[in-house]
């Protein structure tokens, strides 16, 4: 609207650009840390067994210290710790993110069909996310794999199972609120067929949300999954698995302690990284809906 | 109270409640200089939002503070009694309170004062009012603070109140919770905690937005009374000159974070001396004449402008000096100040003239003609909310019809059943008996089910327009969906010129295409949802309360444009508000609801002048109304409207 240069000191009426998601998560300060912390998680995971200096299974002495030749030391069967850490790393996130992802996968989609259909659909679908969410996740585990073996595809589908329900919720909860808007009642008024209501205006809504919550799911996810391994009730030995190393070297950790350290550290940081951006994520999120409000 | 006064006297302290109220030399109680407000950016720097604001308080008088959204009246009102938002700055400024200056006092001590001799009434009581706590507790709280005063001293004060608020049981009142109370009792509790301490000084920031007219009426008749016993000095924030030309004794008009006006408000509304006044006056619809009205182009800039009239761009009267030099207040008459160059010369070109419009509507020229068949056929339709169980009708028993190219107002207030019936005429609430006709045709219950050719035909604008477009769609998107699905002749390499044009049609640029609706101002949206209605090419537009959420100038605006739209395409439109000024100035004929039921139907010309139900009346006689005070008369609930 400034028509001259003369006008600077009073600045025209601009709302501000949409900044992406992704733009505004680098902007905060857990965005920054939580990101640049699970981009070298992530290169030690995906990159780290081509700078190994062994394979995961060349044998040594066992339960040395650190040494020239094995700067975290051997395990109890004389395996090099940094070696079996940098190839162990890919189940550690592999698992629990394509568990994740398929729960999300269904516990959304079951949970946007309740928001959008109500009655007894969403009853139902309702009562079924509380059930399952009643049991332990545990129990499920034990139950399952007792049944069925341990097996990674197992492990990812048990995984699945125990937190579809939570992001189910989180989904059915936005998306009511989303149904309930002028411009889904608008669509409906133009006679929309419900599939496009919801994938078209709908589940746009929901994402954000729903990617907040997934990224909090899979923090806890790596840790359920170590959790598991550690029973022995997930990865299975001799595979390299941070989860598994833990429990295999806990009995050494007097004397090699980073066979224990090593691959809880990953764990710990892997989780802070997810944790971080994912609160960066949601913080972004609420910003956005509050910016929202602010030009109502 | 007196034995109140003397316990609270021993824990009295600074600026606590019972103190006299302090007053200047003039007798102001609250005299605020220089007042410069701003805000810091991002990057750091900090943007001016209110600048040189003088203005001083006088026990009893009411000071009305008029402006579009965005011109700094909350702020400067605020920061008047120390309060700043949070990344706010006081820049410069002095507000005095008796010998204390409130911009020098620290937060600790201003918050005894808060509440105490300041006291503030924000825009929507339910959120300011603790859900979790009693309404018992809530008096508490501030009595203790302010008064000193405990147990049974402060439940005497606290019936004492509630009773002088005229709210019904008031014992019973006390141990209730907010939502326990409908929206107007909230507000008359928060006018009574409000009062509780006898302030000297009182904020009012839109106090009756959102409420419905007849409590809004009632609000303000109780809020006169108030400011008349107990001498407060009071501040009454809104955008809504009407209102504030019936309840302030002066006004004060900002813009761009400066006042640009300043004066007794009977001789404002007659003849404004500043061309931004005279536009704010241009843009009011009264009730009692079909009058024309002009919006405001444009949007105010977001902050105070140094080295030009910030007016300018906007303004009709502009000349090279208003762009290259700051005006200065310039007093016009003793009590009179104006903030621009022209203002001598342009008095009689800013007397605002009123301008009936006279224009018979095209409807009714077609309506002879056309009496057999009628576009749109409501017949005995009652609506329904809940489940089979707990069914419950909001709609009873209505019936009606409407021509082609006419414009239907529905008026009633909130809960009398209208949106629900656009609802049903739409198709998204499909819970109805009776028939709803289009063309003579009986329409399916739901949208779904009717054909498109149907569809097509009916289309929607909503009442928030914020929230009726999808926020992750961009205004390409929205629009190009209704061309893709109601529009036929275009093919789809054509759409984008389609939508384009369509945006033209509402006056917006093709630089909006790409963008969000959350980086759109309340007017732009809502243009942007008439457009994506008109896509289709309807022969019946339905409008639900469109004006409702926007500031008068901008509504003003959205009215011309439906009325140029649906007259050059000969558009039907089924008005709903409860802003009878409106529904006067678009309307050919009206229907007022109550409570699902209709309670009278007619021309607008009969309706509005000749009012035969008591509820039209009591309507009609409640509603504040800017022709009432040019013409200096007062109506009291009930009585007939004057036309």
């Amino acid at each position: 609207m400034s028509t001259s240069s003369q006008e600077a000191s009073c600045a025209p009426a601009v709302s501000e650009r949409r900044q992406s998601l992704w733009r505004g998560v680098l902007h905060t300060g857990e965005g920054r840390i939580g990101v640049s912390l699970g981009l070298l998680m992530f290169l030690v995971i995906v990159l780290g067994r081509f700078l190994a200096p062994d394979t995961a299974y060349d044998v040594a002495t066992p339960g040395s210290g650190s040494s020239a030749a094995h700067w975290f030391g051997t395990d109890a069967l004389g395996r090099d710790v940094l070696s079996r850490f940098l190839h162990g790393g890919t189940t550690v996130l592999l698992i629990p993110l394509v568990a994740v992802s398929l729960s999300l996968l269904i516990g959304g989609s079951l949970g946007l069909f309740a928001a959008y259909w109500g009655g007894w659909v969403d009853v139902m679908i309702a009562k079924l996310f509380d059930i399952v969410l009643t049991l332990p996740p545990l129990l499920i585990v034990l139950v399952i794999i007792g049944g069925l073996g341990a097996s990674n595809t197992v492990l990812i589908i048990t995984v699945a199972l125990v937190y579809a329900p939570g992001l189910g919720r989180v989904v059915r909860g936005t998306a009511q609120q989303v149904i309930v808007q002028p411009y889904v009642l608008s669509a409906q008024a133009r006679g929309e067929r419900d599939l496009v209501i919801i994938f078209r205006e709908v589940l746009p809504n929901v994402t954000g949300p729903a990617l907040a919550e997934f990224g909090l799911r899979l923090t806890y996810g790596i840790l359920f999954v170590a959790t598991l391994s550690f029973l022995g009730l997930g990865v299975q030995p001799p595979a390299p698995d941070w989860g598994l190393m833990v429990a295999e070297n806990r009995g050494l950790i007097t004397v090699a302690p980073w066979g224990t350290m090593l691959p809880a550290l990953g764990i710990t940081l892997l989780a802070v990284a997810l944790n971080l951006s994912a609160d960066a994520l949601s913080r972004v999120l609420a910003g956005d809906e509050l910016s929202r409000l602010a030009v109502i | 109270m007196s034995a109140a006064t003397t316990e609270a006297g021993a824990t009295r302290r600074a600026g606590a409640c019972a103190a006299p109220p302090q007053l200047s030399a003039d007798g102001a109680a609250l005299e605020v200089v220089d007042l410069s407000v701003g805000y810091y950016q991002k990057d750091g720097s900090v943007l001016r939002v209110a600048a040189n604001v003088d203005l001083k308080l006088f026990p009893g008088q009411v000071l009305g503070l008029a402006g579009e959204s965005g011109c700094g009246k909350s702020t400067a009102a605020l920061a008047a009694v120390g309060y700043r938002h949070p990344g706010g700055v006081i820049l410069s400024g002095r507000s005095m309170l008796g010998e204390t200056d409130l911009l020098k006092m620290a937060p600790s001590a201003l918050r005894l004062l808060w509440g105490g001799q300041v006291a503030y009434i924000s825009q929507n009581a339910a959120s300011a009012l603790n859900p979790a706590m009693t309404i018992k507790r809530h008096f508490d709280e501030v009595l203790k603070r302010h008064a000193g005063m405990h147990g049974s001293d402060a439940a005497v004060r606290e019936l004492e109140l509630l009773t002088a608020v005229q709210l019904p049981d008031p014992a019973g009142s006390l141990l209730r919770y907010p939502h326990q109370l409908s929206g107007g009792q909230q507000q008359r509790v928060a006018l009574a905690i409000a009062f509780a301490c006898r302030p000297a000084v009182l904020i009012l920031d839109e106090p009756t937005t959102g409420l419905d007219v007849t409590t809004q009426t009632y609000i303000t008749a109780l809020l006169q009374t108030l400011i008349e016993e107990t001498q407060v000095a009071v501040m009454y924030v809104s955008h809504d000159l009407a209102l504030l030309s019936t309840v302030s004794n002066d006004v004060a008009v900002m813009y761009a974070g400066e006042m640009v006006e300043r004066g007794p408000v009977q001789a404002m509304v007659k003849t404004p001396l500043h061309p931004y006044t005279n536009a704010l006056l241009r843009a009011v619809p009264s009730a009692r004449a079909r009058q024309s009205i002009a919006g405001i182009a444009g949007e105010p800039p977001v902050s105070v402008c140094d080295d030009a009239c910030s007016f300018a761009p906007r303004c009709p009267h502009v000349e090279d000096r208003c762009r290259s030099e700051h005006p200065e207040m310039v007093q016009i008459e003793p009590l009179r100040t104006s903030r621009c160059f022209r203002t001598v010369e342009l008095r009689e070109e800013l007397r605002i003239v009123v301008d009936i419009d006279r224009t018979p509507s095209s409807a009714a020229a077609r309506a002879d003609q056309t009496q057999a068949a009628h576009l749109l056929e409501v017949d005995d339709v009652s609506c329904f909310y809940g489940s089979r169980r707990r069914r419950f009708a909001a709609v009873q028993d209505v019936s009606f019809s409407l021509s082609d190219a006419e414009v239907l107002g529905i008026v009633g207030l909130s809960g009398s059943g209208k949106s629900t019936l656009l609802r049903a005429i739409v198709g998204i609430l499909d819970d109805y008996t009776g028939t709803i006709s289009l063309r003579g045709e009986s329409l399916a219950h739901s949208a779904v089910k009717r054909p498109r050719p149907v569809r097509r035909q009916v289309q929607i604008v909503f009442q928030d327009p914020a929230s009726s477009l999808n926020p992750r769609h961009t205004v390409n998107q929205i629009i190009a969906r209704a061309v893709h699905l109601f529009r036929e002749d275009v093919s789809r390499d054509k759409t984008a010129d389609t939508v384009a044009e369509l945006l033209e049609s509402v006056k917006l640029s093709r630089s909006f295409l790409s963008r969000y609706p959350s980086e759109l101002s309340g007017g732009q949206q809502q243009r942007v949802a008439i457009a994506r209605a008109f896509a289709a090419r309807p022969s019946l537009l339905l409008c639900d309360e469109v004006t409702s959420a926007l500031d008068v100038s901008v509504a003003a605006t959205i009215i011309e444009l439906l009325r140029d739209l649906t007259s050059k395409s000969g558009t039907a439109v089924l008005f709903v508000s409860h802003d009878l000024a409106v529904v006067r100035t678009l309307a050919d004929r009206a229907i007022v609801m109550r409570d699902g039921k209709v309670c009278e139907a007619g021309s607008t010309e009969q309706l509005f002048c000749a009012p035969q139900h008591p509820y039209t009346i009591e309507l009609l006689s409640s509603i504040p109304d800017i022709a009432d005070v040019r013409a200096g008369r007062r109506l009291q609930p009930g009585d007939a409207p004057v036309c």
